[in-house]
C-alpha cells in the first residue's frame, strides 16, 4: 500500500500539488467576507501602501508640475464661477428658507492621493493614502472635480481601498439629469451600463447621468458620465444604456472622499418598514 | 531550494510595487501588462513545475491581499499559470525556452490562462459578448505582457542571477 502511495505520489505529485492549491484557493474565495479575512487584508494593504506611497510620490513628481498648471487654470475659472454662484446661493438660501428646505450640501471633503492602482478590467480598485485615522469609513464616496470615482471598500489605519466604477462588484443607483428617470448602473466588464431600463424611458444620447437620491451609497447627485446610447435588446421590455464616465480611472491621482455614509436614520426607517410587512 | 524561494519572494516585492505604481502609466486603453506573471514564468521555466505552481499560489495570494481584488481569484489564476509554464522546464532546454521569441510565447500562453481564470472568478456579466470579453480581458493583456516579457528577457543575463 505504502509502495503504491509512494509510486502514486512520485508519478502525480505535480497534479496533486496543483489540485490541493486550487482547492485551497477556492476555499479562500468562499471566505472573502469573513471578518478575519477582512482584518488580515486591512493590515496587509496598510503595510504595503506605506511603501507604495513613497514610490508613488517619486513617480508623480513629474506629472505634478503639469497638473499644477492645469489646477491654476481651473482655479481661475472656478473663481469666476464662484462669484456667480455666490450670487445664486444668496438667492437660493432665501428661497430655500421660504420653502423650509433642509440644506444638505455641506458635506466635508477629505483630500487623498492614489498610492497604487489595480487596473484590472473587471475589478478596478485604487489605494488611497487616508484611512480610519482621517475619519474615512467604508461606504464613503470617492470623487474628483469631474465626478464620482468609486466607493470606499476597505479601511486600515492610514490607508483605504476604493472600488472604482470599473468594478463588477459595485452597483449604484443613478438618474438621468434631464428626464429624472432612475436606474441601476454597473460595470459589465466592458462598459458602464444602466441595466433594466424600460423602453418607455426617454434617456437620450448625451444626457448627463448623476447619482440618484435613491442610492443607499451616494445620497445626493454627483456627476457620473454621459449616456452614450442604448444597447437595443430586440426582445423584452428593457434596454441597456451605455454610460461614458467623466473620470478617467487610469489617470486619476488626486481625489476627495466625501465624508458621509448612507444615513442610518433612513436605513432604520426602511428596515422598520420592511419588518412591518414580514 | 528554500533559499531560492526566499530570493524569488524578495524579488517579488519590488515587482509588485512597480506593478501597482509604475505599470498603470504604461497601460494602453486599460490594457495592463502583468510583470508578476513574467517573473512567475521565468521561475517556472528555470526551477520546475512544482516550484512554479507553489510560487504562483504565493504571488497570487500576496497580489490579492494588497490590491483589494477578490481574495483567491489571482491566487487560483497564477497557480494554474505557474503549473502550465512549468511544462517548459526541461533541464536541458531551459536556455532554448528563455530565448527571446520562445519566452514570449510561453508568457503569452500563461498570461492568457491567467487572465481567463481571473476574469471568470471576477464574475462579470454572462449576458455580455463572451468573445469580446475574452479578447479585451484576456487576449490583449496577454499579448502586451508577452511583448514586455520579450523585452525584459533580452536584459536578463544568460547566467542566472535571479
Amino acid at each position: 500500500m505504502i509502495r503504491f502511495l509512494n509510486s502514486f505520489w512520485y508519478n502525480f505529485k505535480e497534479y496533486i500539488i496543483l489540485t490541493a492549491l486550487v482547492i485551497l484557493s477556492l476555499f479562500i474565495i468562499s471566505q472573502n467576507h469573513s471578518p478575519a479575512v477582512q482584518r488580515i487584508r486591512a493590515i496587509a494593504f496598510g503595510t504595503f501602501a506605506t511603501v507604495t506611497s513613497v514610490v508613488s510620490d517619486v513617480v508623480n513628481i513629474k506629472s505634478l508640475k503639469k497638473e499644477n498648471i492645469q489646477l491654476r487654470e481651473t482655479n481661475a475659472k472656478l473663481m469666476l464661477q464662484l462669484s456667480k454662484l455666490r450670487e445664486a446661493a444668496i438667492i437660493n438660501d432665501e428661497l430655500k428658507g421660504l420653502l423650509s428646505l433642509k440644506d444638505t450640501s455641506g458635506y466635508p471633503l477629505i483630500p487623498a492621493s492614489v498610492v497604487s492602482k489595480s487596473l484590472s478590467r473587471v475589478q478596478g480598485t485604487i489605494t488611497l493614502n487616508v484611512g480610519s485615522s482621517d475619519s474615512v469609513k467604508v461606504g464613503m464616496p470617492v470623487i474628483t472635480d469631474k465626478g464620482l470615482v468609486g466607493i470606499i471598500y476597505s479601511v486600515s489605519g492610514n490607508y483605504s481601498i476604493a472600488r472604482t466604477l470599473q468594478n463588477v462588484d459595485l452597483k449604484i443607483t443613478v438618474k438621468d439629469e434631464r428626464t429624472r428617470e432612475n436606474g441601476l448602473m454597473k460595470w459589465n466588464g466592458e462598459n458602464l451600463v444602466i441595466i433594466n431600463v424600460p423602453k418607455t424611458f426617454q434617456i437620450k444620447k448625451g444626457d448627463r447621468v448623476v447619482t440618484s437620491e435613491l442610492s443607499s451609497l451616494v445620497p445626493f447627485p454627483i456627476p457620473v458620465g454621459v449616456a452614450a446610447g442604448s444597447n437595443n435588446v430586440e426582445t423584452g421590455i428593457f434596454n441597456e444604456i451605455k454610460v461614458i464616465p467623466f473620470v478617467d480611472f487610469a489617470k486619476v491621482e488626486n481625489v476627495f472622499i466625501l465624508k458621509t455614509v448612507a444615513s442610518k436614520e433612513i436605513d432604520s426607517l426602511e428596515l422598520n418598514f420592511l419588518k412591518k410587512f414580514q | 531550494m528554500k533559499l531560492n524561494y526566499i530570493i524569488s519572494l524578495l524579488i517579488f516585492i519590488p515587482v509588485l510595487i512597480i506593478q501597482t505604481t509604475v505599470v498603470p502609466f504604461i497601460s494602453i486603453g486599460e490594457v495592463v501588462p502583468d510583470l508578476i506573471l513574467i517573473l512567475l514564468v521565468y521561475y517556472s521555466i528555470t526551477e520546475g513545475q512544482i516550484y512554479g505552481t507553489v510560487l504562483g499560489f504565493i504571488y497570487g495570494f500576496c497580489f490579492d491581499l494588497v490590491t483589494g481584488s477578490l481574495l483567491g481569484s489571482a491566487m487560483i489564476a497564477k497557480t494554474v499559470s505557474g503549473f502550465v509554464a512549468g511544462y517548459f522546464s526541461s533541464e536541458n532546454k531551459v536556455d532554448i525556452y528563455l530565448m527571446f521569441f520562445n519566452f514570449g510565447l510561453i508568457v503569452f500562453l500563461a498570461a492568457l490562462i491567467d487572465q481567463i481564470i481571473y476574469s471568470f472568478f471576477s464574475a462579470f456579466d454572462i449576458s455580455s459578448n463572451i468573445f469580446l470579453i475574452f479578447f479585451q480581458n484576456a487576449f490583449l493583456p496577454a499579448f502586451y505582457t508577452a511583448l514586455l516579457g520579450m523585452i525584459i528577457i533580452i536584459f536578463v543575463p544568460k547566467k542566472r542571477i535571479l
